[in-house]
């Protein structure tokens, strides 16, 4: 089995981290750094709970190599919130009522940023096709999207 | 994906060859048990199937050119291989020209397998069901291959040889899809039919691309690909011909889809039977046309 | 009811409090089973299963396996001779002479790493000599069909189950009210229909995971990802013949449960495979195609009905036969058969009605526990044929159900009367929502548009005497801590555990908190978070438990101001005099008590409050006629309505509004229970369209999310409305009772019978996929 050493910025802290070849992001994240946010739906890129922005793009970890990511950045659900003040998107969560068991939300809080990083007002339409790779069994979604709009709001109110 | 599938990774050597010659040597020397990868969307789930056990998987990702996207006037686009589907999506080049190919991308899972995902290893993967490909073939696109014996191209319309099989030889890296021109006034759709309204596979899909064309009886030339109803992604033939020589009308175009339907082959699986593909095909293929047909009124 | 002394406009109760563990859950701090740090010693558990259906097992090799560097042990069933089961002790931990489904435990490896399991898998050597399969329910109830527990007559079993010994029945529940037979006669119009209802998966997202520890002394612990960490502890230790007192469970944050994680499944084998490797924690984590394959399923049902109604539409008689395909084992799947017996007259008044519920072995994946506990596969049809009647006698399908539903004081299946019940309330609210009677245009020439709508009714279904306990305690601060035993599914109950509390002991909500994680050793007892049992029974016991907390506290107070108890009250974290109006902030007794004058010492302590509630009034039903005083608890009871869009050219359903009424008795948290509503209704619409695992020879041919697909974030109906309906409970916390199943009972008839307004077809069963509505479509000649 060969091992890599990579350097990699993950939530604004530089790591180096030796991997096998054969580990993934989502088992990097999880069991080298204990960033245990980051959840294990599916393995198979289906379910969206593994997502985290990898050099601003949401990526599902459990489909990348850890190898791969020598020089990336990554920001995992455990760097939203700034220090102690959550995100306008996590607010949103808990205001609209879009968590329930909370296994889903770590990946749906990366990919809504995400979307709001490259589209600050989306349609409903635009959040839900952003947020079609993040199964939720709980919510039945609405709340969830609830959530993502009001963030908008606040975000380009804030932003005005 | 069965009872015995791993719940990790096996075990094999990840490989960053430095150079495309490199990359391609090592390739051909480890024929058999050395893969190149570029998203591992698909190589990583076949792998923890253990339908894939290769010893080395190579990462072509970061070698030159792969992360190109161009468009030229006069040659038109190429698309690195490993320039994935968001971008290509997101491209104003492919927006402004090839706006069928960033439709059939959109389409294709979920935004964030898309950051990962890439056409040309939509491609390689060689399935019956692969969103862009109809897209790429309509456009006549063609491969940029790094063979053992240098770089070469290869028209996409041969490439495929059935279910997961093409024409690539060990040691061969594609590098790029290339596309000329579109036809001048062209307009397409890419209708595909999942069991979700979105980020499923296809049941059966229908890309339709349609164009003034002088010399065609009916003044319009119209092509349509299907995919998920054969062993490999299908141009009908029978529909271009159709819609060249009859004038373009309902009954016209009710005759093209039914041609369509003729052309398919599909069969039963777990995501649909043969009669209602067969189906589908017809019904689809004429949403498909009349849908590029008003586009170009 | 239970009505705590009200505090003022302070009540927490029926506010929209916010979720206690949002905060956790959104920054990705909340620690779930497969997140806890266990360090180097932490081993690894793989699984070997059986790739058939039905064989017996003739010889098992390990010695390879146990040979391999890194494994440190492999178990098989020889090892464990112990039976274990819910209601019905007929599974073994580890197969030990047959298995009876594709994915049944045959051996277990622990090892240094995942991988190294994985490989000692593959050198685990099983000779199997394969036997015929039963794949269907109906047939495996012959005669002819073979016989998979021929053990069935020694199980253990609880008293209300009756397993038919001698054949593959493991629980034959039925009704004989009235005179059936007599009653078709005096029918104006009769529907006899046929239904199948497929095995579906609850897929929580995060699969089954479990850790188990056994220490030198034989003492355990374990943590998983857990409805019943009681249940667990008590049956685990039955089966290993270890005292319960020996068996710890640790549940931390569940990611979605919907009832696979209820009773014992794969948390056994960890524990088994951790006793041969002591001192070992021992990880089980299931893959998500295990998991499709191996977890609790819905199980099938082919059900009959035949229901008859007078020429007014009033039901006259019922004659139901359900075929349950319970499975491999069915040791919780014989209590969804008796759920769906003693509720088989859906929430009706039927006279006459005679009901025969059978539980199946066969060998299919095990039948367990799902939200809505075999009543949405038993209303999928009976509403349907409600609807069809209507339609016979040319009546309005809601009117129908007005005349027919459930009233305060209608007489039940089982020969009770039913209790207060807002069920008209919530047909008037859904009709009245989704604009029952008026046709709107459809949005394209190619699609059609139709309405529908559905009742239900569903109790907690338990055994009679299902407990709850609960204790509070109280801090330096002032601040309550509330233990409980229930488990959050995501369904909110530690944050109404805490309102629940708040209010009636007289503190603000911001100062619970609720001792989580659930740790037998050290939480009260619970049953298990099953039956939409938690705000009602638990709730309960926390009022008991915050009255005795608040008898201490005011006891001490009253002696120290020699006031009478009367005139003292708790409001905001301060006792009050409403005579003398002293007042003293909780936190200056609650630990230290209160000094006497003069130095003379001093009177208290630290308080801690108890409660616990369990139902004593439940009674047994005749074995012959399913009659009895009082077969359950309660009834929560509703309707959905849902309008839709059916598209001619590819029978894709587009679900554009959905509605639903529940009556819940009281909303301790109203916003809780409407998202409760939402989710249940996609999960629900989602079961309806897409879901079924799809068995072929008793092989699963879509185990991961690529073939068996979920509704999505594009799926969900954007229109979806809740209404709440309060008919208080008499013995429920404030009046409340359950919503957390309900709201997936009704969805799949009410989608049924919107299709049928639409474009007039009926299908056999769910789901109503583009492709067979599509095809029944072509072949009735509605589009070709």
């Amino acid at each position: 089995m060969a091992f890599h050493k990579i350097n990699i910025t993950v939530n604004g802290a530089q790591e180096q981290v030796v991997v096998p070849s054969n580990m993934t992001l989502m088992q990097m994240l999880r069991e080298s750094l204990a960033l245990t946010g980051t959840k294990n739906g599916c393995s198979a890129g289906e379910c969206g709970a593994c997502t985290a922005l990898m050099n601003g793009e949401p990526v599902n970890t459990c489909m990348v190599l850890a190898a791969e990511c020598d020089g990336v950045e990554i920001v995992t659900v455990e760097g939203l919130a700034d220090d102690n003040r959550l995100s306008p998107l996590q607010e949103a969560m808990l205001a609209t009522g879009g968590v329930q068991c909370g296994f889903c939300t770590p990946g749906v809080l990366i990919s809504s940023r995400a979307l709001l990083d490259r589209n600050p007002n989306p349609s409903e339409d635009e959040i839900r096709e952003a947020l079609v790779g993040n199964l939720c069994r709980c919510t039945g979604y609405v709340r969830i999207i609830e959530a993502v709009k009001a963030a908008a709001r606040t975000q380009v109110a804030a932003s005005a | 994906m069965t009872l015995d599938t791993h719940p990790t990774l096996p075990e094999f050597e990840y490989i960053r060859p430095a150079t495309l010659a490199e990359a391609s040597d090592f390739l051909a020397r480890h024929a058999g048990e050395a893969r190149p990868f570029l998203g591992g969307t698909d190589v990583f789930v076949r792998m923890r199937d253990g339908f894939l056990t290769p010893r080395y998987l190579v990462d072509v990702k970061r070698l030159d050119g792969m992360n190109d996207l161009r468009f030229d006037p006069q040659a038109g686009l190429t698309i690195g291989a490993a320039v994935n589907m968001n971008r290509v999506a997101a491209a104003p080049e492919v927006q402004a020209h090839y706006p069928l190919l960033a439709e059939a991308c959109r389409t294709v899972a979920s935004y964030q397998l898309r950051t990962r995902a890439t056409i040309v290893g939509n491609i390689c993967n060689a399935s019956p069901a692969g969103d862009t490909i109809g897209a790429c073939l309509l456009f006549d696109g063609v491969l940029h291959i790094q063979g053992v014996d240098g770089p070469r191209l290869e028209p996409l319309k041969s490439f495929f040889l059935g279910p997961g099989k093409t024409t690539l030889k060990p040691g061969d890296i594609v590098t790029a899809i290339q596309f000329p021109l579109p036809p001048q006034g062209c307009q397409g759709t890419y209708i595909k039919l999942g069991r979700n309204k979105l980020s499923d596979l296809s049941i059966v899909g229908v890309t339709a691309l349609g164009c003034p064309d002088a010399a065609c009886a009916s003044g319009y030339r119209f092509r349509v690909a299907l995919t998920s109803v054969a062993p490999v992604p299908l141009v009908a033939g029978a529909v271009e011909t159709c819609l060249a020589e009859n004038p373009i009308t309902p009954d016209a175009i009710q005759e093209a889809a039914r041609l369509a339907a003729e052309a398919s082959t599909p069969i039963d699986d777990v995501r649909g039977s043969a009669r209602y593909r067969k189906q589908m095909v017809g019904k689809l293929s004429a949403r498909a046309l009349n849908a590029v047909w008003r586009k170009l009124g | 009811m239970v009505e705590p002394k009200v505090q003022g406009n302070i009540s927490p109760v029926g506010e929209n409090k916010p979720r206690i563990d949002a905060r956790e859950k959104v920054t990705g701090a909340a620690v779930y089973a497969d997140d806890i740090q266990f360090g180097n010693g932490l081993l690894h558990a793989r699984i070997k299963r059986s790739p058939h259906p039905h064989a017996l097992i003739k010889k098992i090799d390990v010695t390879k396996a146990r040979a391999l560097p890194g494994v440190k042990a492999v178990v098989t069933g020889e090892d464990f001779p112990g039976y274990i089961g819910l209601y019905l002790q007929d599974r073994y931990i580890f197969c030990r002479d047959r298995v009876r489904y594709v994915g049944d435990p045959v051996a277990g490896v622990a090892a240094s790493s995942v991988e190294i399991a994985e490989q000692a898998l593959d050198l685990i050597e099983v000779e199997y000599e394969l036997l015929p399969p039963v794949l269907d329910p109906e047939f495996g109830a012959g005669a002819e069909a073979p016989l998979l527990h021929p053990d069935l007559g020694k199980y253990v079993v609880a008293n209300f189950i009756f397993p038919q010994a001698g054949t593959n029945i493991s629980n034959h529940f039925k009704i004989r009210k009235g005179d059936v037979d007599g009653a078709w006669e005096q029918c104006a119009a009769v529907v006899e229909r046929k239904y199948r209802i497929p095995h579906i998966q609850h897929v929580p997202i995060e699969t089954h995971v479990a850790i188990a520890k056994v220490e030198v002394t034989g003492e355990i612990t374990l943590w998983g990802s857990s409805q019943s960490p009681f249940a667990q502890r008590n049956l685990i230790a039955q089966s290993m013949g270890i005292s319960q007192s020996k068996m710890r469970v640790i549940a931390p944050f569940v990611g979605g449960g919907f009832g696979c994680k209820a009773g014992v499944s794969m948390e056994a084998l960890a524990v088994a495979i951790a006793t041969k490797v002591k001192g070992h924690p021992v990880k089980l984590v299931l893959t998500r195609e295990e998991e499709f394959y191996t977890a609790f399923v819905r199980q099938g049902l082919v059900a009959y009905f035949k229901i008859g109604c007078d020429a007014q539409g009033r039901l006259l008689a019922m004659e139901n036969k359900f075929y349950w395909d319970g499975g491999a084992y069915t040791e919780y799947g014989v209590n969804v058969t008796r759920a769906s017996g003693y509720s088989s007259s859906g929430p009706y008044e039927v006279p006459n009605i005679k009901t025969d519920s059978c539980c199946v072995y066969t060998n299919h994946p095990v039948g367990g526990p799902m939200r809505g506990f075999g009543m949405p596969e038993m209303h999928a049809g009976l509403e349907q044929c409600i609807d069809e009647l209507a339609l016979q006698i040319k009546m309005d399908a809601v009117d129908f159900r007005r005349l027919n539903c459930l009233k305060t004081g209608s007489s039940l299946v089982t020969g009770s009367r039913m209790h207060p019940t807002g069920l008209p309330q919530c047909i008037e609210k859904a009709a009245d929502a989704i604009g029952w009677g008026r046709k709107a245009p459809a949005s394209a020439p190619n699609k059609r548009r139709g309405k529908g709508l559905a009742l239900m009714w569903k109790a907690p279904a338990m055994p009679p005497n299902a407990g709850s306990s609960a204790w509070v305690e109280l801090a330096e601060d002032g601040s309550l801590n509330v233990g409980v035993g229930g488990q959050d599914l995501g369904q909110g109950v530690f944050t109404v555990a805490a309102q629940m509390a708040a209010a009636a002991l007289g503190v603000p909500y911001e100062s619970v908190r609720v001792a989580i994680p659930v740790d037998t050793r050290y939480s009260p007892y619970e049953w298990q978070t099953v039956a939409s049992r938690l705000t009602w029974s638990m709730g309960n016991a926390i009022v008991n438990a915050a009255k005795d907390a608040r008898r201490q506290i005011l006891e001490t107070v009253s002696a120290a101001w020699e006031e009478p108890i009367e005139n003292l009250d708790i409001v905001n974290g301060v006792v009050i005099s409403f005579k003398s109006e002293k007042e003293v902030p909780l936190k200056n007794l609650v630990i230290y008590g209160l000094p006497k004058p003069d130095g003379q010492g001093w009177r208290g302590g630290p308080i801690v409050g108890r409660g616990n509630f369990m139902p004593t009034y439940v009674t047994g039903l005749d074995p012959e006629t399913g009659q009895g005083e009082r077969a359950v608890v309660h009834y929560t009871t509703g309707a959905q309505a849902v309008e839709l869009e059916v598209d001619l050219e590819t029978g894709r359903i587009d679900i554009l509004r959905g509605v639903s009424a529940f009556d819940v008795g009281k909303a301790i948290n109203p916003e809780l229970v409407k998202a409760q509503m939402e989710g249940g209704f996609v999960q629900g619409m989602s079961s309806a369209l897409f879901e079924s695992l799809q068995l072929k020879g008793g092989v699963l041919q879509n185990p991961s999310f690529v073939d068996y697909r979920i509704a999505t974030s594009t799926d969900a109906p954007k229109d979806l409305e809740a209404f709440i309906v309060e008919v208080p409970q008499d013995d429920g916390p404030w009046g409340a009772r359950g919503i957390g199943e309900h709201s997936m009972v009704p969805t799949i008839p009410a989608i049924a019978n919107a299709i049928y307004d639409a474009v007039g077809i009926r299908l056999d069963g769910p789901p109503f996929t583009a492709e067979k509505v599509y095809l029944a479509m072509l072949d009735a000649g509605i589009v070709k």
